[in-house]
């Protein structure tokens, strides 16, 4: 028996069911009533409207609390340089979208710098500050009287290439243009781009490190999602001819969250049934007006607590993120790893790394040099400083003195995902991984910065850019094959145990192709079997040519793999070396063991 | 020059509530890194409450404390079933769009018991007419009532903060919460009682400036509690001086901008500051850069 | 034989012919006339949509207690809600326009919706009466001067004439004026219109003209900018609301200069905010509504709102004497449907473009507001005779508002 969320996912989602219904709307349209074609344009921008806030706030986690602004952006754009600059229709729409896409651009401009409650708020402020100087400035908006006498099929003056079009053909021009749009975004969720979306939302910190750029990703996703609303924005002005400032206020914007919100956030399908339920109730339920806000309310107020998936995750099955086209193409042939070119410069070298927190020393004075094809193991009591060094190395942290030179380049001080950028990976101590994702998408994440294909290409669901996600999607099978976890692949992390995770985050690291992998504490928590999956992957690394500083505590699983060790005690190296050597020093011995005094671990 | 005071007066009278209500979002942003979105609606609802019960007939003392009352069941249940349970899932901000639900259903309720219309708002602290003579300048006794009230809040909260175990606790939960529930610090309790602070500061803002106003009406507030936010932001999230500092900086240059540049830009100029301030120095005037230990 | 066939033959006939006739009368008596509207009857707006619906309903009954129009009852066909949301109004009035069974419009309450979908209405041809938008656009959309829409009737007081009245007034007595208003279409081309009239009627005199938001709580900002002016009295376009809060700003600040309101303002929820400082407060209202004592047709309708809902809060708080507002809020929707009811009695029909005639013919009609007059060229109906200047004073205990000279 299939479940009927699968039936209904599949039935929604099959290209023949969704050539039909757009066919039946747009053939149909001529049979209905003047009432039923405008309220099912109305339907055709709400869904616009719904997905751009869904692409926003559901896939890249951004809360926009002013998206009335950006659409009101586009509507007022649209309808002034139409009527005033006589500019035509198809210019003006455009221009629409990318006025749109401009004030979201800008509205997100500190991205990098504030914390997302801010950026929440910069959009509120944005949305109300719209609203003021559409009202102030009269000259061009009509003021608060509005715009009325804007070209559009309600005054009859609305003509494309000479021909004037009426509320039908209209209807059908916006129904072509949502099913594009959708398309376009569907395909953009669906590759790298709508995953680093996804990722930045789920876990920045790792996201950083797969050299994923957060504050540029979050300002794509302002971008693109507001230069939708705008999108809308300009079709409305152009189907109903009046536009005032009380269209595009914080009511509205509230409308289009509370649509995304019941749709089910991360869901596109969802925001389709939303869409629906939201333009026909308030129609058909005359007597909910009264009780609107109280119900709009409600539904923002719980919704997200009791069905945090909304309709979608009540319905369907969730949304994924991989194209189901390059993975039919990927096939079996792929290569978990290949191995990497020898360079001479090939060195990691750390130099007298000092990081303080205040008056806390945590790495002192630290100097080390990771080389290709050989696997150094860092060592030390709890709260040595292993982790912090990483981080440092790593970018998370920018040394209070020192210099880290990787392939003869200073890296000292650069932001974390430009060093991932560089080839230089790591992985946490504590997974940093997409629990919403499945193993093979998460994998995938892991490919990130090796795409060369562009964003409209994925749009567009080139060949080009097919066949790239179809080649990186061969490479993962391989490694899933390898991390022995084939058989789980498209299962949602979050339904793996612990040992699968771990798996995953190094198997991550592989598809990164990197140049030199720093593996924080990697066994810890695994079985004996995973274990052993685990050393196959960190070998087949060392094989590869790649640089390895493994953190462990796991002696054995460490004995085996490693060909040096560097212990670390309350931030200072205290041996460097193989680790027959360490076994017999003294001050391992001591740093370990304590002397006669009761001492324990420094901090 | 008595345009210039009545200006400033105005300003830093409407500023100390914009303070106060930036207190009582920092309080919990502090405790929880969370912020009620319908604050305003609290505001109102005190508001109405109180108006309601005067206009029945109840003694202004009573009635206002039947509203605070209210505030503080409302507040509990804001924390307990839309905010704690937010928190628990994962990523990011769904505590926003709860809170905010929640400041929605407000206003629909009050809507629907109270009337969509504005209702009159009693003079509780002295009338529209009372006022003092200053220099030969006329002082709205509401006025400085309002700002001495607002200070003496601010000034009773930051004794009651560095002075007593609860403030230590709840600065204490603040900086960590694992750690003070861990050294036996009764976490939940503090951040219960931090919605119920900002909850209380919130009526009482909302009954100082609807007493100014004259009336209220269910979508009153809203405006208040962003401009509330940008007197937070302003001074910095993290500092009581600063919130009202940031409030009077705020109020002051609403009104100078008003009365010397333009009555229109007045409303956007608040706006204006806000995104000014978060793209220029978003720590504010008074806070601190925060770091993240990864 | 051939008699009596013949004569059971028509006589037959004659039956059958009078029966058909009696039947289709029948049939006819029991179609109703209906008219159809939307409007804000929820929301922070719905004191306007439900006092007009509630002067159409007060005279349906009236029309329909009398024998119907056309001998055919008339009644409500639609009536939806829109919150005065543009949007809504514009899916409420198209769905309204494809229910061909509906034969008479009225116009959405406020300037936004009204604007929204005037122009659909237009292109439709349906009589249609405005009960309350005040921009003067919804009916001449090239302004007061040229042709009106063909099928639209204004039963507000338009913006231009209410302007028109204040700023005579303003310009008789004052040189130096302070001017506010809230910044929507009401208060902008209210203002617009006054500041025009002032110039026109003194062009030496001071205009100093500010806006505000609704539901502001303080307005000394612009207050400030009019006493620098050295303002010799202060006007203000907007709603009762509002009103209040300013008249206690003014108090605070000690603005004793004299103090003006336009229609909006001379409302209830002004007396209610402002309370005992509303007195001394002036503007300009309709007139004949509160009349003492009220002409026949007037009476007629208070009689008959007062039996169904008593003095309520649109009634005001005299409960001898309706507040003027009531004329621009109920009177409004029951002076058109009368007016409209009218026209189809000429008309002798439903159809559109008869009808259109029969109300561009209107003459001497007598209603609650004024004595309607219509001609192809004019669709608004008060005047400035309508209107007059009334101040709020306090008689036993309450503040009512009571007619002045200024």
């Amino acid at each position: 028996m299939i479940a009927p969320r699968t039936v209904l996912t599949r039935l929604l989602t099959h290209p023949a069911f969704i050539l039909a219904a757009i066919a039946a709307l747009f053939f149909g349209c001529s049979w209905l009533s003047g009432g039923t074609v405008q309220i099912l344009t109305f339907l055709m921008l709400n869904i616009l409207l719904a997905q751009s806030m869904n692409l926003l706030t559901g896939i890249a986690g951004q809360i926009s609390l002013g998206h009335a602004g950006f659409y009101g952006m586009g509507a007022y754009a649209s309808g002034i340089l139409m009527k005033t600059a006589g500019l035509p229709f198809v210019v003006s729409i455009p221009l629409a979208a990318a006025i749109g896409a401009l004030s979201g651009y800008l509205v997100s401009f500190p991205a990098g710098r504030v914390r997302e409650f801010y950026l929440a708020m910069m959009t509120l402020a944005f949305g109300l500050i719209f609203r003021e100087v559409v009202r102030e400035w009269d000259g061009l908006t009509g003021g608060a009287v509005g715009l009325s006498n804007v070209p559009s099929t309600t005054l009859k003056n609305l003509s494309v290439f000479g021909v004037t079009l009426d509320a039908i053909d209209y209807f059908r021009i916006v129904v072509i243009v949502t099913a594009i749009v959708m398309w376009l975004v569907h395909n953009f969720i669906q590759s790298r781009h709508g995953r680093a979306f996804y990722a930045v939302h789920a876990s920045e910190v790792a996201a950083g490190c797969l050299g994923i750029p957060r504050a540029g990703t979050k300002r794509q996703a302002y971008t693109i999602g507001a230069g939708m609303a705008g999108l809308a924005g300009g079709l409305y002005a152009h189907m109903i001819g009046y536009l005032g400032p009380e269209s595009f206020d914080l009511a509205r914007s509230i409308e289009v969250l509370v649509t995304t919100v019941v749709g089910g956030l991360g869901s596109m399908a969802g925001q389709i049934l939303s869409a629906i339920v939201f333009t026909f109730l308030p129609e058909k339920l005359q007597v909910f007006a009264q009780y609107q806000f109280i119900v709009y309310g409600a539904i923002l107020a719980f919704t997200l607590i009791l069905l945090p998936r909304g309709l979608a995750g009540l319905l369907l099955l969730p949304p994924r993120f991989i194209k189901p086209a390059s993975l039919r193409r990927a096939g079996t042939a792929g290569v978990a790893i290949r191995p990497v070119d020898s360079d001479r410069n090939a060195a990691l070298v750390v130099e007298g790394v000092t990081m303080r927190f205040g008056g806390l020393t945590a790495v002192d004075d630290v100097s080390l040099e990771l080389h290709p094809g050989r696997i150094t193991a860092l060592i030390g009591p709890n709260g040595s400083g292993k982790s912090t060094l990483v981080n440092v190395v790593s970018g998370i942290y920018q040394p209070t003195a020192g210099d880290i030179r990787f392939f003869g380049e200073s890296i000292a001080g650069l932001p974390d995902h430009r060093i991932a950028g560089k080839g230089l990976l790591r992985t946490f101590q504590d997974p940093r991984l997409v629990p919403r994702f499945t193993v093979r998408e998460n994998l995938l994440l892991g490919a990130h910065r090796r795409y060369r294909t562009s964003g409209l290409a994925a749009a567009l669901s080139l060949p080009s850019a097919v066949r790239e996600e179809a080649a990186f999607l061969a490479s993962v099978d391989a490694v899933t094959r390898m991390a022995g976890i084939a058989d789980v692949a498209d299962r949602p992390l979050e339904s793996l145990p612990y040992g699968y995770r771990r798996l995953v985050e190094v198997g991550r690291a592989l598809l990164a192709e990197p140049r030199a992998a720093l593996l924080d504490e990697p066994a810890a928590g695994l079985s004996e079997a995973e274990m052993a999956l685990l050393a196959r992957m960190i070998r087949a690394m060392k094989d590869a040519g790649l640089m390895v500083l493994l953190i462990e505590h796991h002696m054995d699983f460490v004995a085996e793999l490693v060909d040096d060790v560097v212990v670390l005690d309350s931030g200072r190296i205290i041996y460097h070396g193989d680790i027959e050597g360490m076994r017999k020093s003294p001050a391992v011995i001591e740093a370990y063991l304590g002397t006669s005094e009761t001492e324990g671990a420094h901090a | 020059m008595e345009d210039f005071l009545t200006l400033l007066l105005a300003g830093v009278s409407v500023g100390a509530v914009y303070g106060l209500i930036a207190i009582g979002l920092n309080l919990t942003f502090w405790t929880t890194r969370t912020m009620n979105f319908g604050q305003g609606s609290v505001m109102m609802l005190c508001a109405m409450l109180t108006a309601n019960l005067i206009a029945r007939g109840w003694m202004q003392g009573l009635a206002i404390l039947a509203a605070l009352a209210v505030i503080v069941v409302l507040m509990v249940f804001t924390e307990m079933y839309t905010v704690r349970p937010a928190l628990k899932i994962e990523g990011s901000m769904g505590w926003a769009v709860s809170t905010l639900g929640v400041g929605i259903i407000l206003q629909g309720c009050a809507a629907l018991w109270f009337g969509s219309q504005a209702v009159a708002f009693p003079d509780v602290i002295f009338s529209a007419v009372d006022d003092v003579v200053i220099f030969g300048v006329h002082v709205s006794l509401q006025y400085i009532a309002v700002v001495v009230l607002a200070l003496a809040l601010v000034v009773v909260f930051e004794l009651l903060v560095r002075g007593t175990v609860w403030g230590r606790a709840m600065r204490a939960v603040a900086m960590d919460q694992d750690f003070a529930a861990v050294i036996g610090i009764p976490v939940r309790a503090i951040v219960l009682g931090s919605y119920i602070a900002s909850g209380l500061l919130a009526g009482i803002s909302g009954i100082l400036v609807a007493q100014i106003g004259g009336t209220v009406d269910p979508a009153f507030g809203f405006d208040l509690v962003i401009f509330g936010f940008v007197a937070a932001v302003l001074g910095g999230m993290g500092s009581t001086p600063g919130a009202l500092a940031g409030g009077i900086v705020a109020g002051v240059l609403q009104q100078m901008v008003g009365g010397y540049i333009s009555s229109a830009a007045q409303h956007g100029m608040a706006f204006a500051l806000l995104i000014l301030i978060l793209v220029v120095r978003p720590q504010g005037l008074f806070g601190q850069r925060e770091i993240n230990k990864v | 034989m051939t008699l009596k066939r013949r004569e059971l033959l028509s006589f037959t006939g004659a039956a059958a012919a009078g029966g058909t006739l009696g039947f289709a009368r029948r049939a006819r008596a029991a179609d109703p006339i209906k008219v159809g509207f939307t409007t804000a009857l929820t929301g922070p707006f719905n004191e306007f949509g439900e006092g007009y619906k509630r002067g159409i309903e007060i005279a349906i009954e009236k029309i329909n207690k009398a024998g119907g129009v056309l001998g055919r009852p008339i009644e409500i066909g639609v009536m939806l809600d829109d919150q005065l949301i543009p949007d809504r109004s514009v899916q409420n009035m198209r769905r309204i326009l494809d229910d061909k069974s509906i034969v008479g419009l009225f116009c959405p309450s406020g300037s936004g919706p009204t604007l929204a979908v005037i122009d659909m209405i237009a292109a439709d041809g349906r009589p249609t009466m405005n009960p309350q938008a005040q921009t003067p656009t919804v009916i001449y959309p090239n302004g007061p001067g040229g042709k009106p829409r063909p099928n639209v009737y204004t039963f507000s007081i338009q913006n231009d004439i209410e302007a028109n009245f204040m700023a005579a007034l303003l310009a008789k007595k004052f040189t130096r004026i302070g001017l506010l208003n809230e910044s929507t279409g009401y208060g902008k081309t209210g203002s617009e219109l006054i500041k025009a009239g002032i110039a026109a009627a003194n062009k030496d005199a001071v205009v100093t003209n500010e806006s505000y938001n609704q539901k502001d709580q303080d307005m000394t900002a612009q207050l400030v900018r009019v006493q620098r002016a050295r303002s010799e009295a202060l006007m203000v376009v907007g709603l009762g609301a509002d009103m209040a809060v300013i008249r206690k700003n003014m108090t605070r600040m000690n603005m004793t200069i004299p103090f003006f309101t336009s229609a909006g303002g001379l409302s209830p929820p002004y007396v209610e905010g402002a309370g005992d400082l509303a007195a001394g407060t002036k503007g300009s209202q309709f007139k004949k509504i509160s009349t003492v004592p009220p002409a026949p047709e007037t009476k007629e309708f208070l009689d008959a709102y007062k039996a169904k809902y008593g003095a309520d809060r649109l009634w005001g708080t005299d409960p001898e004497v309706p507040t003027p507002s009531m004329g621009g809020t109920v009177a409004t929707g029951y002076d058109g449907m009368l007016v409209m009811a009218d026209a189809f009695r000429r008309a002798g029909t439903t159809d559109a473009a008869a009808v259109i005639k029969a109300m561009d013919a209107t003459k001497g009609f007598p209603g609650c507001n004024c004595t309607y007059e219509f001609t192809p060229e004019k669709h608004h109906a008060i005047k400035i005779g309508d209107l007059t200047t009334y101040e709020f004073v306090k008689k036993d205990g309450r503040m009512t508002l009571v007619p002045t000279a200024i």
